[in-house]
């Protein structure tokens, strides 16, 4: 709110240039790229009278404005943080535009001018400041961690307020300055001023490019790594997915259903390579190894098969039997209680381990080994996946593998499962380790829908777009209704106030929202108010979170368009 | 049929955490008679046995090897290993026995001399080696329930998440230890009828009045140093609170040192506590026993060559120092031999079990050890026997015999070679050092331990009558570590001489010592004039040499020919200059190192990478580094993931992606079934580690993993 007070308040002050501005705004609206360039650039079809007119004819205001903005920094000469910037500065600017003709009087010229200006200057200084410093308490709050990212926002927010205020433009540099190095303006100046406007979309690619070439192919590993992470380079397009109509479920099933492997004759090839180390494994097994295999690809099919196989070698199948064990479920959480309670069921199926905790099951299942003269193989397949890893199970399961009558293989999908087992749970493992890559897809252990949405920040369990929200309000009460529809015009205000899309949607204060329902007869508490809001809650269909002061602040997490038909469907 | 019953199974119970895979399905678990199964256990655990046979060891020369060969090499193994492991297991019980004495006495006089209030605490210093901890305290336990009659609750940092957890689990152990009266009821309720909660130590009070005898409560901490140290101060001071109603004590297991481990407790505690420190001997020296016993000991069937065991004792030193390990390590060598190599059979007696056949007999004539003693014959002008050896299998395998034999002496003699140069001073380096470098490159007149005969020619008298003194008594008791016999009776001229210059020596100094004179050889006077030319003119050297005394210059004689003597008994041959060592050589790195030192990383990175190398189709084979529309959809993905930053916009790795398997071209794919597989990929990915979510941006992921790092 504080802001487009101020903004308003500049706006009064610079009314002269405002038709200017407009277009420039309407055309700059995705870009980041610094300012002054683009203004440059949407200037002459602002002035269209006066097209033929070239930048060093006279300056006009608008030049001025823009030549005071690179002069700015010299001036501020009083905060040592910018002092270094300046120098680069006042070399690279002008660079540019010699590129361009320009003749090296007309800075010197306007100079002059910015400095019988000062007056302004010092409040676009201040507005400026204002802005960087808030993004840099922003960034301790929020913990954002990389330098690339809290430029951009500062550079967005001085964006944000430059379509209302160019003065505020000198502000870019500044705010940079608090933390960039100092060699990226020069940069940012000079290259976009050679770009036409056009462009502006393809302009961010090539830009963030020329920033940070694609490294040379073959550097060793940590040259890489540090190339990838320096700071400032890993600049990423504000391409979504929006326009890419995720699968669903049923979608995903179908399709897989439809899909064939192309592969597959390669991929039995290498199967038939590994079931010829079956009876390898075996012995290894029977020499009191466990066995662990490990490689790109789903193992299950190949353990199977590997159980099939130990099943046919054995004679006597009460004294030798196979419990396969899918670590990968993750629905059943007490998994661990179940993989013992059916080995102790293949021991001897009447034996009811004893209740208690994984420890005093282990001992329970022990005593009854030793009493029954059985081996028992215990097929696990995926022994890091994520429910496995928890702690405390590893410990049994290496008490489990370590016992002389129970053979122990398993199958591990990540690169770093060796971590998983310190040298005392190792040993007990006494594992050896067979590279099995299979290529085999990973069909069963991998929940890929929900992965995949989880991993882009999609919620799984969210109702879906428009559809899914209003036949959840269908079946809620017309309150419950109309809050949504009020806390929905609400966001979609402060969406259009705030013009930008590429992060979260914005939020309304709480209390506003909670206001406004008491004044329209939604709700008479705030108890009740709480109420509605948990339903919505159930459904994901509103967020909340905390902002810098600690004001909750509510939103709906659905694009514009949506909202806006989902308004209409509920009014 | 079967098959796709299996099959049905297999997709059936792909979601349920765990089954008994039982693909006949049969009989109905629940209703299956248990008392078949005691009947016939004897006899059908040897039918089993015999059935495993067969089916673990396959046949090896492409299949023609008979079946009598392959069981007789596994049956060998079987013999062998057993042998060797219970020598092993027979060292690991011996190095802790004077610890575990140690310990008992201590906690069984305890209660004498412990004062008032204080809780007896066994410190026991096992070093950084937790991994042999548990035979140690599981060795503990036993004899502290035989000679202490205490019962031993053994707790790992793992059980102890906090302190009702921990009480719980040293009442239950208590308890269920005691399985004589194994009355749960006991525990649960008082005399009262009154119920404890399980993790009250009233329950363990009344149980033990119960069992009436004062049994010592000892818990051990196994890792102490990995308990929470404020959990562990709670636990001491609640315990030493009960300690008049229940006899505790502890042992606490230390990796580093008493001092540190006492820092981390509260002073209060501490004073709860009074004990004594016990050393456990240390992995290093325990290694070092193992390998004398299993791998130099004379009576070792195979020999394991430098490249193996090099690779085993670095890792061994250098990274995991874990004894279990060290001999399971040994283990696998030894199930590599006899699975893979057809001759294994022969190892120590085998030509009398008449599995040799011709397929055997023509693998003998290729090995390289016997091609190049032929050539060896056919050097010397033993063509016909060359000939012999080449045509007639009699003498074929009448030269096996002898060779297989020479190699019992052979060890014999490496290892007494090795015990007269370990038996010196001036070898620095490791017994298992040395024993690898002898045994494979063998040792002459001309090489590398020239530092030990210039060692022993610059011998003090007294020093040498020592090494002589120590030499005989090696001779006359052999080394029971290494299984070597007394040989002095075998080389009685060695005996006699090396006794006559001893007693020379002896005589000399005698004679030196009346005279006041130091008795010294020409070597060693040389060397002491050798420190004073730094001063000195080079005149005095000279002079020195020639005022060697009569008794210098015989003393002098008697260390030349003992040097002579040395240096004419001091050789061994490399082990692979003995024919047919393939039979009972083994030296390899690799399945070692793959199968104990896995690299999956690198695995996983190469199949992602090249998946060529794996899926032999020729669409796959590529340039490196090129991304094709055939490869493997998470191996594309894996290349465009490469190139990224630390940040990757979803929205454009899908189009990367797209564009690479899409629609251009006439097999490229629809974007329906390009996405179903770019999700799966990205999936794998995530399960994988190799990306996570972020939340800076709306669609990114975050990279998580550099190839090759």
């Amino acid at each position: 709110m504080v802001r487009t007070k101020q903004q308003q308040q500049d706006v009064a002050e610079t009314t002269l240039r405002s038709s200017s501005r407009k277009r420039s705004r309407a055309a700059v609206d995705e870009t980041e790229a610094s300012t002054p360039s683009k203004r440059r650039s949407s200037r002459p079809a602002s002035t269209s009278a006066n097209n033929a007119r070239s930048e060093y004819d006279f300056p006009s205001d608008d030049e001025r404005v823009e030549l005071e903005g690179e002069e700015t920094p010299k001036k501020r000469g009083r905060s040592s943080a910018t002092a270094h910037a300046q120098a680069n500065g006042e070399i690279s600017t002008p660079r540019g535009r010699k590129s361009k003709g320009i003749s090296v009087v007309t800075p010197s010229r306007s100079r002059g001018v910015a400095n019988g200006e000062t007056p302004r200057r010092q409040r676009n200084d201040r507005s400026a400041r204002k802005k960087s410093a808030r993004a840099l308490i922003e960034k301790v709050v929020e913990g954002v961690s990389s330098d690339e990212e809290v430029d951009e926002d500062i550079a967005r927010e001085i964006y944000e307020s430059s379509e209302d205020e160019e003065d505020v433009e000198d502000g870019a540099p500044n705010g940079r300055n608090y933390e960039e190095d100092t060699e990226e303006i020069p940069d940012e100046a000079a290259t976009p001023s050679k770009k036409s406007r056009g462009r502006a979309k393809a302009k961010k690619g090539t830009r963030t490019r020329k920033k940070s070439p694609t490294p040379p192919r073959d550097l060793p590993p940590h040259e890489l790594y540090f190339a990838q992470n320096r700071p400032g380079a890993a600049k990423t397009s504000n391409n979504t997915l929006a326009s890419l109509k995720l699968l669903t479920h049923e979608e995903y099933f179908s399709l897989l259903h439809d899909y064939k492997e192309p592969h597959e004759d390669d991929i039995d090839f290498l199967d038939s390579i590994h079931v010829q180390s079956f009876p390898q494994w075996v012995f290894e097994l029977s020499q009191g190894f466990s066995v662990c295999l490990y490689g790109y690809g789903s193992k299950r099919a190949l353990l199977h098969r590997f159980a099939k196989h130990v099943y046919n070698t054995i004679s006597d199948h009460g004294n030798h039997r196979i419990v396969i064990v899918n670590g990968y479920v993750r629905a059943n959480m007490s998994s661990l209680r179940d993989i013992l309670s059916v080995i102790s069921s293949a021991i001897d199926p009447k034996h009811k381990l004893a209740a208690g905790g994984a420890s005093v099951m282990m001992e329970n299942l022990k005593s009854l080994l030793s009493s029954h003269d059985v081996t028992i193989t215990v097929v696990l397949n995926s022994i890091d996946a994520a429910p496995l890893r928890r702690p405390g199970f590893q410990p049994i399961l290496a008490q489990l593998a370590a016992h002389p009558q129970i053979q122990f293989i398993c199958s591990a999908d990540t690169p770093d499962f060796t971590l998983l087992w310190d040298s005392s749970l190792r040993s007990s493992f006494s594992f050896v380790f067979h590279d099995c890559t299979t290529f085999c897809p990973f069909t069963t252990e991998l929940e890929v829908v929900d992965d995949v949405h989880e991993l882009l920040g999609r919620k799984a369990r969210r109702v879906g777009g428009k559809e899914g929200v209003t036949y959840v309000l269908r079946s809620l009460t017309e309150n419950a209704k109309n809050l949504y529809r009020l806390l929905v015009g609400e966001v979609l205000v402060a969406m259009d106030d705030e013009g930008d899309f590429s992060n979260e949607n914005p939020g309304v204060e709480y209390r506003m929202i909670y206001n406004k329902a008491v004044e329209e007869f939604i709700c008479s508490s705030e108890m009740a108010f709480r109420t509605l809001l948990k339903e919505f809650h159930d459904h994901q269909m509103i967020t909340s979170r905390k902002d810098v002061l600690g004001t909750e602040l509510l939103s709906v997490p659905f694009p514009k368009d949506e909202l806006e038909g989902i308004l209409e469907d509920i009014v | 049929m079967a098959s796709e019953k299996i099959d049905e199974v297999y997709e059936e119970k792909q979601h349920q955490a765990a089954y008994i895979f039982d693909p006949s399905g049969d009989f109905d678990e629940a209703t299956r008679p248990a008392k078949r199964r005691r009947v016939s256990k004897k006899l059908e655990a040897s039918q089993a046995h015999d059935t495993k046979t067969t089916s673990s060891f396959q046949c090896l020369l492409g299949g023609a090897e008979l079946e009598t060969a392959v069981t007789l090499r596994k049956e060998t193994f079987e013999k062998l290993w057993s042998v060797i492991g219970s020598r092993i297991h027979g060292i690991l019980r011996e190095t802790n026995q004077s610890t575990l004495q140690d310990v008992s006495l201590f906690l069984r006089n305890a209660s004498e001399y412990t004062p008032v209030g204080k809780i007896p605490s066994a410190f026991i210093i096992t070093g950084p080696n937790i991994a042999s901890q548990d035979l140690l305290f599981e060795q503990l336990s036993e004899t502290l329930h035989n000679e202490a009659n205490a019962q031993t609750v053994r707790l790992r940092s793992g059980d102890a998440s906090n302190l009702r957890a921990v009480l719980r689990k040293i009442i239950q152990d208590v308890v269920s230890k005691d399985t004589s009266t194994g009355d749960e009821l006991d525990t649960t309720t008082g005399k009262d009828g009154r119920k404890f909660l399980n993790y009250d130590l009233e329950g363990l009070y009344s149980y033990l009045k119960l069992a009436s005898q004062k049994n010592l409560v000892v818990i051990a901490f196994q890792d102490s140093e990995a308990f929470d140290s404020g959990l562990l101060s709670d636990l001491i001071s609640l315990l030493s609170s009960w300690l008049v109603r229940i006899p505790f004590a502890f042992l606490f297991g230390v990796a580093t040192s008493v001092e540190l481990f006492e820092a981390r407790l509260l002073k209060s505690t501490c004073q709860s506590l009074y004990g004594d420190q016990f050393d456990v001997e240390q992995t290093a020296s325990i290694i070092d026993k193992i390998f004398k016993t299993a791998v130099a000991h004379s009576q070792t069937p195979i020999l394991l060559g430098p490249n193996f065991l090099g690779n085993l004792l670095e890792r061994q030193r250098e990274q995991v120092a874990s004894i279990p390990d060290f001999i399971m390590s040994l283990k696998y060598a030894y199930m590599c031999h006899f699975y893979a190599n057809p001759l294994s059979f022969l190892v120590p007696d085998g030509l009398s079990s008449g599995a040799l056949q011709p397929d055997h007999i023509e693998l003998l004539r290729c090995l390289p050890s016997f091609q190049q003693s032929i050539e060896v014959a056919i050097k010397n002008n033993k063509i016909d026997q060359a000939k012999i050896m080449l045509h007639d299998d009699e003498a074929l395998v009448g030269y096996l015999v002898d060779s297989l034999k020479q190699r019992g002496q052979w060890v014999t003699r490496l290892l007494r070679v090795l015990k007269i140069l370990i038996t010196s001073k001036a070898i620095t380096a490791d017994f298992s050092d040395l024993y690898m470098d002898i045994s494979h490159n063998g040792l002459d007149s001309s090489n590398q331990y020239n530092q030990f005969f210039d060692s022993i020619k610059r011998m003090d008298p007294g020093d040498c009558e020592e090494y002589l003194l120590k030499l005989l008594e090696t001779m006359q008791h052999g080394d029971r570590s290494l299984g070597l016999d007394p040989w002095f009776d075998e080389v009685p001229e060695t005996f006699a001489l090396l006794s006559e210059i001893l007693a020379s020596i002896k005589q000399l100094r005698v004679e030196t010592a009346d005279e006041g004179h130091v008795l010294r050889s020409k070597y060693s006077g040389q060397s002491k004039i050798l420190r004073t030319t730094v001063v000195a003119q080079k005149v005095q050297l000279s002079q020195d040499t020639a005022t060697l005394t009569d008794h210098d210059k015989s003393y002098t004689d008697l260390i030349h020919r003992f040097l002579e003597h040395l240096e004419s008994i001091m050789h061994v041959d490399g082990a692979l200059d003995m024919p047919f060592n393939e039979v009972w050589l083994y030296d390899s790195r690799f399945p070692y190192k793959d199968v104990f030192i896995p690299r999956p990383r690198n695995v996983l990175e190469r199949a992602l990478s090249r998946p060529h190398d794996y899926l032999s189709r020729s669409c796959c084979k590529t340039s490196v580094d090129q991304i094709t529309s055939t490869l493997p959809t998470t191996a594309i993905l894996y290349q465009l993931y490469l190139e990224t930053g630390s940040l990757i916009n979803a929205a454009d790795i899908w189009s990367a992606y797209y564009a690479i398997v899409g629609e251009d071209d006439e097999e490229g794919l629809d974007e329906r079934p390009a996405l179903l597989l770019f999700y799966r990929a990205m999936a794998e990915m995530k399960a994988m580690g190799f990306v996570k979510q972020s939340r800076k941006k709306a669609d990114h992921v975050a990279k998580l993993a550099w190839k090759g790092l």
